[in-house]
């Protein structure tokens, strides 16, 4: 529901209580003004008896319409009582309520008492003609809000609706996108278009401060491992070291060599993170996965490692072929590292799943924790650790969901393109 | 083989030059995007070696100047910042390689040597080591006469050795080379030997002699016939 519709059905609730307060105040203000009147009216009316009686000091009873009078036997107080009765009303042929009057009336050295009755203004019409008066104001109400809503969202929500269009738009990978959000004349979408431009400026320099810092941390930390490693194969050509020296000296490449893809590595995950790999288009995904298979099959055979598949065909996604290879490439690799030798690696692809077993060693940390950065279930061993975070990353980037499981000496890793809400 | 190497960090364009030096090759080096430029300018190179990070200029303006004035040279970036905007943009301009930093000069040898045959018109078509040889367009390698029946990633490592004769290769450097950064280095060097051990086994059966000698601990190097 949007805001003009919210505040519309509450301010309809809130009029719909005062309407309704209102109609009984109104009641009984009008109720109160006619008592008040019907009471003078009686005591008109019982003045003129008043008078008659002066001039002409009955003796018996007067009846007149709704009036009786007559004189009292011994002498009395003045008074007045006025209640409701009941009388038949003659046109309306029911009962209705009337006001009463009974009074007594010193006149002449001679106490009367009068007895009047009479209705200006039925209760019940007073009732209709409120309700009916208030319901077609309500009606008018109704109506005047619904053009308001109307005319609000669309005029005065406009600069709102059109500041909601350009932070729909708002990227980070296209530099060159100049955040401009519409002139308004409202206080309130003045501040949040200040505010907004203002985030979106810092968002973008912040960005670019981090993609320069990665891209420069990459290049800073490459460039002497590059020296450091042509020095290292310059020496080794050396023909006057021994054996001894050129071990050492393959040590440290491999030491170095870590060093550097560590530092892609983690420049990688940066990369990801900050969607740099935004060359996305249809894949078919199944053909990948046939290639990829097929470059890993001669590793495949040198471990005697038995591969079971089954590829669906043409499974397109919509993903960076780069990113894609690369995540399919991290988990072949690891079920080709990971496995004993003879073992089995099984591919499943179907529709809605990527799903990879491999016959391996048991677990020596939690399966949970493995989508972590440098977690390994050997810490001795000489990865880093990185290849299931880069796998979750692009899992992530996707909105893929990555699942592990082991069983028995059995590990899978399943990627599912499409994971239904509930499960993420 | 004639090279220009634009690099600006001298302990690294040293070590390239004198690798190529080595090679038999010559090597040029200018350290600045302004002396690259006047050496393309004034003589004719088979090859570019192009860091793109110059501290006076984008290398890719120096690439697309180069190709204009010479289409027919060979083009490698070497870059430290990997970047694929780079590469893509590298590769459109005319290049015909990128390699990113840190490399091992062996590896930049061979694909050197590649370019440069792929580039040349009669190109060599054959590589020799004593009775191998490799023929480039087939793919193939032959002991004498007999055409071995190697793998792909077999004949691969073949060629590397042929192409690095003089070099100690190292495992790693081999790892890279046939299976590029997708291997950690401990589980690949597994693989190098098991391929290194199928490939002596098949020249041996095909009566040529085992060359390849075993560095302990580190790698392989192509032993010449005393």
């Amino acid at each position: 529901m949007n805001l003009i519709a919210r505040i519309s059905l509450l301010f309809i609730l809130v009029s719909l209580v005062v309407f309704s307060i209102g109609g009984v105040i109104s009641y009984h203000i009008l109720m109160g003004e006619v008592q008040a009147e019907q009471k003078r009216f009686l005591i008109e009316r019982l003045d003129r008896v008043t008078n008659r009686i002066e001039r002409f000091q009955p003796r018996d009873t007067i009846r007149w319409s709704k009036m009786v009078s007559y004189p009292m036997a011994d002498y009395q107080q003045e008074q007045y009582t006025f209640s409701d009765t009941l009388v038949m009303h003659a046109q309306l042929d029911r009962m209705e309520p009337h006001l009463k009057l009974d009074a007594i009336r010193n006149i002449g050295g001679k106490s009367y008492r009068t007895v009047l009755y009479d209705v200006i203004i039925e209760e019940d019409d007073i009732k209709d003609g409120i309700v009916e008066s208030l319901i077609t104001m309500y009606l008018i109400l109704l109506g005047a809000i619904a053009i308001i809503g109307v005319g609000a969202s669309y005029f005065i929500l406009r600069p709102f609706n059109l500041t909601l269009a350009e932070i729909r738009n708002f990227s980070l990978r296209d530099p060159s996108q100049q955040t401009s959000f519409p002139r308004s004349s409202v206080t309130e979408f003045k501040k949040l278009n200040v505010f907004l431009k203002a985030m979106t400026d810092k968002v973008r320099s912040d960005y670019r401060s981090l993609k320069e810092f990665s891209e420069n941390a990459s290049h800073e930390f490459q460039t002497p491992i590059a020296i450091v490693q042509s020095k290292l194969e310059v020496l080794m050509d050396d023909p006057d070291l021994s054996e001894i020296h050129l071990e050492q000296l393959g040590a440290m490449q491999n030491a170095v060599r870590r060093l550097s893809s560590l530092s892609s590595s983690l420049a990688l995950l940066t990369r990801i993170e900050n969607k740099e790999f935004s060359n996305v288009a249809s894949l078919d995904v199944s053909k990948r996965i046939v290639g990829l298979l097929d470059e890993f099959s001669e590793l495949m055979d040198l471990k005697q490692i038995n591969l079971q598949k089954s590829i669906q065909d043409n499974l397109v996604l919509k993903v960076d072929q780069t990113l894609i290879e690369l995540l399919f490439t991290n988990l072949i690799n690891n079920a080709i590292r990971h496995n004993f030798k003879e073992g089995t690696i099984k591919v499943l692809l179907t529709d809605d799943e990527f799903k990879i077993s491999n016959t391996g060693k048991p677990l020596e940390i939690p399966a949970s924790g493995l989508f972590e950065r440098f977690k390994k279930s050997n810490q001795s061993s000489r990865s880093m650790g990185l290849g299931l975070a880069i796998v979750k990353k692009i899992c992530d980037l996707y909105h893929f969901q990555p699942k592990y499981s082991v069983e028995e000496e059995v590990h899978t890793v399943q990627i599912i393109f499409y994971p239904s809400k509930e499960s993420i | 083989m004639k090279l220009l190497l634009v690099e600006d960090q001298a302990e690294l364009s040293t070590s390239i030059k004198n690798y190529f030096l080595a090679e038999g090759d010559i090597c040029e080096v200018a350290s600045t995007f302004k002396k690259a430029s006047e050496k393309l300018y004034a003589y004719d190179y088979d090859l570019l070696l192009l860091d793109i990070t110059l501290p006076d200029g984008n290398g890719l303006k120096l690439l697309e100047e180069a190709k204009q004035e010479r289409p027919e040279m060979g083009v490698i970036i070497i870059s430290a910042k990997n970047a694929l905007d780079d590469k893509l943009r590298g590769l459109e301009l005319g290049a015909d390689d990128y390699l990113p930093k840190p490399f091992h000069l062996a590896e930049l040898n061979a694909r050197c040597k590649a370019i440069y045959r792929r580039r040349k018109e009669n190109g060599q078509k054959f590589l020799y080591f004593n009775e191998i040889t490799i023929n480039l367009e087939t793919r193939e390698v032959l002991v004498g006469e007999k055409t071995l029946d190697l793998t792909r990633k077999e004949y691969d490592l073949v060629h590397y050795i042929i192409v690095n004769q003089k070099r100690l290769l190292t495992k790693q450097a081999i790892a890279e080379h046939l299976w590029g950064d997708y291997m950690d280095t401990a589980d690949s060097f597994d693989f190098v030997y098991q391929h290194i051990k199928n490939v002596r086994k098949k020249m041996l059966e095909a009566g040529g002699k085992d060359y390849i000698k075993t560095v302990y601990g580190v790698g392989y190097k192509l032993q010449q016939e005393e």
